[in-house]
């Protein structure tokens, strides 16, 4: 018996082996694990029964490429319940996790699709494989509200045979209201230095480094550091996007759109760029500028802005908020601190008008769309126009009147300190409201409902001023502003922002110029900016003979094109 | 033992214990650091300066972590295709290393070749995609185990053991009148214990550590996510307000998103999680490593 | 000590007129091997071999959604991109000088380690040290890579060091300097590997019969020699195979700490192929590029590889295949 054993095992492994590789397949529809997918059909136990026909249940599965939350039903939030009742809809939404262009071709390649996908950056992948369907006849019949919301934005997402792959992600609905906190680009600054130079207005790049200078100067046993820059891997646009904002632009990415001609110009070799990085190269060979900003990671940047020690620097105010929000916690434990927490400036070249506030947007290179797998696209398109109803816009913005919002008698929407309290990233999850906030066909955050009040709690006044401290209060007052955003200038009409938006190609020589251009701008800049200032201009000279070999007139004709087309269409 | 230490013996005890030592520091250095982020209050550690011991002790990093109901599924998955997938791969590639280490084997360089030259060819994700889709095997757990059946890394490591045992062991049991199996498992395999050990060892942490085949192949059945997976996604989640840059649309809500805690506090509550019970499994094997274990049994 | 050539010697099939016959025999006798490794060789061509038309792929202007009539075929365009950017040649230096750097620093240490911790005669101390220098390990490159950060910025403790020591006047940026790129790369790797890389030659020195040492402490020998002379000629082989497989891999540096630690005052020393194409492949959408990456560095493998086994065949030394 013990001589046979080996044979038999060896025998046993081929055969398991082999049934495995064959036999798998039976295995696996035989359904120990959801075929992922089909959409799993139940009939509901229509208990109303009036004179809608019962709603037969169904989940539809849903890939956001896009994704940073967790995996859910969204019929497991309180919002997604509600909206289920509504519709019988629910959705098992999948997030990405690695790398989006190896998801996106698995699915382009097995042409095996969830029935809702958000591609993301992808998107043209999933366009070329024809993996989306047109949408134009069902939401013609079942997307009244749709079209409600998105008005013109859906002709100005149609492609040349007139045909509708995917919806935007936010319709602008009623007048725009800013974001009263700054998300979008400035010059920050710590309050103290504004306090000790009596609140004076800075309008200018060089108000603004002599402030850092003076304050810097007035206080050498501090050990300072004047002026930092975020340059971490991709986020390495917060050093090369200051030109275009001192310039008077929003944040177009790598060009400067004119706003008569609409030709859009690359600005990262151009005057713009060089005086400010003369100005950071002065600030450097003065001491005041931080060496290690060029090789620190983004948590070693934002330690060194939460450490009190750093004066000033550009970035995006998205970019900072963990860092703020420490600074701000500080504060309000201990009003002393409030000193070391930062504030916007809209600084400009030469105090023209700021334009740093984001305009009206319209992203024409994302969306949400029906992939050709789906088994129910009715039902889908259905569920997205219910959404896009303004009651449960209200629903997914605000939440339930007397949960988590109050109406007070002028009809106005305001939450209460406990409900602000009681919103935590938590209740956001369970509630719902973190699902809800993007990533689906909603209204933009700066929309305005028809009652008047803000669609996003963020953004209305009466939530805004309860989330100012004093000392906020103070500063704000100094300026003769009631919020952050009035710090500056009201963004101007740009049909085509932000031109970043402008859909490329995969592989297209557009992409691979701005791939190059970050390539050869990260080589340069810090050459630039931390070597003596003797040199800079040789450095710039053989800057610009290695920018020249790109195809620069190549890239701006694209875009100024793609531009004028939009400015065309928004007509 | 040995009784008469010479003082140059002595010597390099003293070097050798004291380069250990650093060695030691330096190694512990990162786990320490790592462990003392995780239970370090995130917000906090956002200011960095973080070495050996929390400034502010939290387990609200463990609690956010742990919370994640999926995570103890995907522990079991883990667990699972740890065991299987190196009890399965430690087997089969030393009954092919037996085979190749056999001279007489018809075989023999057919199949080392064969083995070899996969090491360095890659077919690329896409056609690698559709097989494993052709072999119906997404969404499956089998697509953890079968891809690896056969490590090629291990298998030469365990046909160079088995060429540098004794000859005349494989001799006097061919002589007895082994057949090839007997010779394998009842010779081979045990005298080849602390190979096996190492090569159970890197294909348990390979396993014990993968996720991107569950990316690839078993995204959306969460029955079958695994720990490394499902706390990628946690990672994923901390980091939500930070990879919405589209637009300044997403920041009012991007900024009530900043709870409270960070992609850096979470990455190193992570390490912890999913590195513990792996690393405890070491002193297990370890034994194995010790010298002196087997050769007893030899008498060559 | 010999064990490697006698292994090479043993009864290799006579040659008889007959080929082919001989060969049916020898199946036959040798059937249980036949049984232990044909199914593996049938799933290696399914799981290993079947994927390789992928590389058509190289030729194509791929598009995942296309099917295969359909692709547009563009030759060599893809190697030609590869191999005529003006980055291409700098990019290959630096993957063969990490991994080079690599290999030699890998092998030393770890075979070092492995001999020091062998000679360490309190077992507790042994398994400690043992046990601890392989956590790094665990740690992934991303949190590894912020400790490499934090540990040389300026106000790391190198830079505090160095000064207060007095070996510098003012703090050095390292990660800034391109040339002092490939010794970081060297050392971090040396520092998360050492220990996990020690494991498999621990493993091989269980091997040696200790008798060898005992002879050797009678006729006088000291600890060095000892190591010298049977330790790590006992573990020989197992450094010959493992060092002809990592040679074949030259050119597979990673990408992780490269990418982690790279900035753009270092990326003339930091960018390799992996990086290269990370950029302008998989992050483009572009898996041909990706592909044909891949299969430059095939061929080189195995070209490498075969120079090193036979080199090694000719030294006598154990060969791979």
């Amino acid at each position: 018996m013990k001589r046979k054993t080996p044979v038999y095992v060896a025998a046993m492994l081929v055969l398991v082996l082999a049934l495995v590789i064959t036999g798998c397949s039976g295995n696996n529809s035989g359904g120990t694990t959801t075929n992922n997918n089909s959409s799993t059909t139940t009939p509901s136990n229509s208990e109303g029964g009036s004179d809608e026909k019962p709603l037969e249940k169904v989940t539809f599965t849903y890939f956001n490429g896009a994704g940073a939350a967790k995996d859910i039903n969204t019929n497991e939030t309180t919002i997604g319940k509600i909206l289920e009742d509504q519709t019988g809809v629910n959705f098992k939404i999948e997030n990405l996790v690695g790398d989006l262009n190896t998801k996106i071709g698995t699915m382009t390649a097995s042409r095996k699709y969830p029935d809702v996908l958000i591609p993301d950056a992808a998107i043209d992948e999933v366009l070329g494989a024809e993996g989306f369907i047109d949408l134009t006849d069902l939401i013609e019949e079942h997307g009244p509200n749709i079209k409600k919301a998105f008005g013109n934005d859906l002709e100005r997402l149609k492609t040349e045979d007139g045909k509708l792959y995917y919806l935007p992600m936010s319709a602008q609905v009623g007048e725009f209201i800013p974001d009263p906190n700054i998300g979008q680009g400035a010059f920050w600054v710590q309050r103290r230095v504004l306090k000790e130079a009596g609140y004076p207005e800075i309008k200018t790049i060089d108000q603004y480094f002599q402030l850092v200078r003076d304050y810097v100067k007035n206080h050498p046993e501090e050990d300072l550091t004047g002026f930092i820059a975020l340059t971490h891997d991709w986020r390495f646009f917060a050093t090369t996007n200051p030109p275009m904002h001192l310039a008077g632009y929003p944040n177009d990415g790598e060009v400067i759109v004119d706003m008569n001609t609409h030709e859009a110009k690359v600005y990262a070799a151009n005057e713009d760029t060089k005086r400010y990085l003369k100005l950071l190269n002065e600030l450097n060979a003065e001491g005041l500028f931080d060496k290690s900003s060029f090789i620190d990671n983004y948590d070693q940047y934002l330690a060194k802005l939460t450490s009190g020690k750093v004066v000033g620097f550009f970035d995006y105010g998205w970019q900072i908020g963990n860092a703020q929000n420490v600074l701000t916690d500080a504060a309000k434990a201990d009003p002393s601190q409030d000193d070391f927490v930062y504030f916007p400036l809209p600084v400009t070249f030469d105090g023209q008008k700021d334009q740093y506030l984001d305009p009206p947007s319209f992203v024409k290179n994302r969306g949400i769309g029906i992939t050709i797998s789906a088994k129910d696209p009715v039902r889908i398109v259905q569920y997205f126009d219910n959404l896009l109803k303004e009651e449960n816009q209200i629903l997914r913005g605000w939440g339930i009147e007397g949960e988590t919002f109050e109406i007070d008698e002028n009809g106005r929407y305001y939450r209460t300190a406990e409900q602000i309290a009681k919103i935590d990233e938590s209740f956001r999850e369970s509630f719902g409201f973190k699902y809800y906030d993007w990533n689906w066909p909603i209204y933009a955050t700066s929309s305005t409902l028809s009652n008047g009040n803000a669609a996003a709690p963020g953004v209305q006044p009466e939530v805004f001023q309860m989330s100012l401290t004093e000392a906020d209060k103070t500063i704000l007052n100094a300026y003769g502003a009631q919020t952050y955003a009035e710090m500056f200038a009201n963004p101007d009409e740009r049909p085509w922002f932000p031109a970043w938006g402008i859909p490329k190609e995969q592989g297209s020589p557009e992409q691979l110029y701005e791939t190059k251009k970050t390539e050869i701008t990260r080589k340069y800049f810090p050459k630039l900016v931390l070597e003596d200032p003797s040199k800079f201009e040789s450095n710039w000279e053989e800057y610009l003979s290695e920018f020249n070999k790109l195809d620069t007139a190549g890239y701006e004709a694209f875009v100024t094109a793609e531009v004028k087309k939009l400015v065309e269409e928004a007509k | 033992m040995r009784t008469n230490f010479s003082t140059s013996d002595k010597i390099f005890d003293y070097v050798n214990y004291a380069l250990l030592t650093l060695l030691m520091i330096v190694t512990l250095y990162p786990f320490l650091n790592t462990l003392a982020i995780s239970f370090n209050d995130a917000k906090d550690s956002i200011r960095g300066g973080i070495y050996l011991w929390p400034r502010e002790w939290s387990l609200d990093n463990y609690r956010y972590v742990l919370s994640e109901k999926s995570i103890y599924n995907a522990t079991v998955i883990s667990i699972l295709r740890t065991v299987i997938g190196t009890v399965v791969t430690v087997f089969c590639s030393a009954m092919v290393a037996y085979a190749i280490s056999r001279q007489d084997f018809v075989l023999r360089k057919f199949v080392t070749v064969a083995f070899i030259l996969t090491m360095y060819i890659n077919g690329g994700l896409i056609p690698n995609f559709l097989l494993i889709r052709d072999l119906n095997l997404l969404d499956s757990f089998w697509v953890y185990i079968l891809p690896g059946i056969i490590g090629v890394f291990n298998l030469i490591i365990i046909r160079s053991f088995i060429d540098g045992l004794p000859e005349s062991i494989l001799e006097s049991a061919r002589i007895d009148g082994a057949g090839d199996y007997r010779t394998f498992f009842s010779i081979v395999l045990p005298l080849c214990v602390p190979v096996l050990a190492t090569v159970a060892l890197f294909s348990g942490v390979f396993q014990w550590n993968s996720w991107f085949d569950v990316f690839l192949y078993n995204s959306s059945t969460i029955e079958l996510s695994t720990l490394q997976y499902e706390l990628q996604k946690i990672l994923q989640n901390s980091n939500a307000s930070m990879t919405q840059k589209t637009a300044g649309d997403a920041f009012a809500g991007a900024m009530q998103n900043q709870g409270q805690v960070t992609p850096t506090a979470v990455r190193a509550t992570m390490t912890i999680v999913a590195s513990v019970p792996i690393i405890m499994v070491y002193p297990f094997l370890q034994k194995y490593f010790v010298k002196g274990m087997m050769v007893g049994g030899v008498k060559g | 000590m010999e064990k490697v050539e006698v292994a090479e010697t043993v009864h290799y099939p006579k040659k008889s007129p007959n080929k082919f016959l001989q060969f049916l025999k020898q199946c036959g006798k040798q059937h249980a091997l036949l049984v232990m490794t044909i199914p593996f060789l049938i799933w290696l061509f399914i799981f290993k071999y079947l994927p390789i038309w992928g590389w058509t792929i190289a030729f194509q202007n791929y598009r995942p959604s296309k099917s295969f009539a359909e692709q547009e075929w563009v030759g060599f365009q893809h190697f030609a991109f590869l191999f005529e950017d003006e980055r291409f040649l700098r990019v290959l230096r630096n993957t063969l000088a990490m991994s080079g750097i690599n290999l030699v620093l890998g092998f030393v240490t770890a075979i070092a380690l492995a001999l020091l911790l062998n000679e360490v005669r309190v077992v507790v101390f042994k398994r400690v040290v043992q046990t601890i220098s392989y956590l790094p390990h665990f740690i992934s490159w991303v949190v590894a890579a912020g400790i490499v950060q934090q540990t040389l910025s300026p106000d790391g403790i190198i830079n505090e060091l160095l000064l207060r020591f007095g070996l510098i006047k003012e703090d050095i940026l390292f990660l800034g300097i391109g040339e002092y790129f490939w010794g970081i790369f060297g050392a971090a790797h040396v520092w998360k590997d050492v220990g996990w890389n020690t494991i498999v030659y621990l493993a091989a020195m269980t091997m040696i019969d200790p008798a060898q040492y005992e002879a050797a402490e009678i006729d006088g020998a000291g600890r060095i020699q000892r190591m010298w002379h049977i330790t790590l000629p006992g573990i020989k082989s197992v450094i010959v195979v493992l060092l002809i497989m990592n040679i074949g891999y030259l050119l597979e540096s990673g990408f992780e700490p490269q990418y982690l630690l790279g900035n753009g005052m270092n990326v003339d020393y930091s960018e390799n192929i992996d990086i290269f194409v990370l950029k302008y492949g998989i992050a483009q959408g572009n898996f041909s590029l990706s592909i044909a990456a891949g299969m430059f560095k095939t061929v080189v493998s195995f070209i490498l590889l075969f120079a090193a086994n036979n080199i090694a065949k000719r030294l006598g030394e154990a060969r791979l295949y």
